[in-house]
């Protein structure tokens, strides 16, 4: 009971700093830049604003990892952890 | 925070941006040895992010880690608990394998990634595994003396990282780091 509360709380700190991030990405975000990309692209760069999920973004966008977090540098997307 | 432990192991997500780090080498100021599983390695692609790990592996700062069948088995596992899980963002084999061989081999386990960080919190048996992101690194390496703190800016380095990488901490981490470096570092207490 004890450990799912502590579970519980970490998760709520998780939640509550994702919302935070996911306003942050929105904020700083370049939308001229990432509306100006091929579908594909654009979509997965508003994937990751929202989701914070670079693994499926990357997947999503059809690129390496490493190539994406340049993407995401380009569209001034931050990273927030 | 302990620095008795002398290796870690890095993922990807934590190289390429730490590589973009003006002051990168820090990194060797609380580490024997940094290792970077082999499933690491193949994904890192940028000629700044190869040309730094392969310089310092020829240094033996960075050392090339080759995951055994159990690592790796253990690590597909994992990633299947985490997907049971959709709280937590995907995890793939690189950090996996990390995971894996930081709870094994007792490694600090170097990551920025959100789903590997969550996983070591969440999930049954990873509880024990010790994850650093830059933020812990930059911390570990002002508590241990290891840098110069100016007590008028006590975060400038973890300034100067997030405009190199354009990486930003939580705020509510930023501050943390803050009143502790002032604690231990500029009052003495």
């Amino acid at each position: 009971m004890k450990e799912s509360g502590a579970e519980e709380n970490r998760l709520r700190k998780w939640l509550e700093e994702e919302e935070e991030a996911r306003r942050i990405r929105r904020e700083m975000a370049d939308w001229d830049y990432i509306n100006k990309q091929p579908p594909r692209i654009r979509e997965a760069l508003k994937y990751y604003i929202e989701t914070g999920d670079i693994r499926r973004a990357s997947k999503l966008a059809g690129l390496e990892i490493e190539e994406f977090r340049e993407m995401l540098r380009k569209a001034r997307i931050p990273i927030i952890v | 925070m302990s620095v008795e432990r002398q290796f870690a192991i890095a993922d990807t997500c934590f190289l390429i941006d730490w590589a973009r780090y003006r002051d990168r080498d820090l990194l060797f100021k609380i580490f024997n040895a940094v290792f970077v599983p082999e499933s690491v390695l193949r994904e890192i692609k940028s000629e700044a992010t190869v040309s730094w790990v392969a310089s310092k592996l020829a240094e033996n700062r960075l050392a090339l880690y080759t995951e055994t069948e159990d690592e790796l088995e253990e690590a597909r596992r994992l990633i299947e608990m985490s997907r049971r899980n959709p709280r937590i963002p995907s995890i793939d084999l690189p950090e996996a394998v990390c995971l894996s061989i930081g709870r094994r081999r007792g490694y600090i386990v170097l990551t920025e990634n959100k789903g590997a960080i969550m996983a070591s919190e969440l999930l049954e048996g990873y509880r024990s595994v010790t994850v650093w992101r830059a933020l812990e690194i930059l911390l570990a390496v002002h508590l241990a003396g290891e840098v110069e703190v100016n007590c008028n800016n006590p975060i400038k380095r973890f300034m100067e990282y997030q405009e190199d990488t354009l990486h930003i901490f939580p705020h509510r981490d930023l501050i943390e780091v803050k009143h502790r470096i002032e604690r231990i570092r500029c009052r003495g207490e």
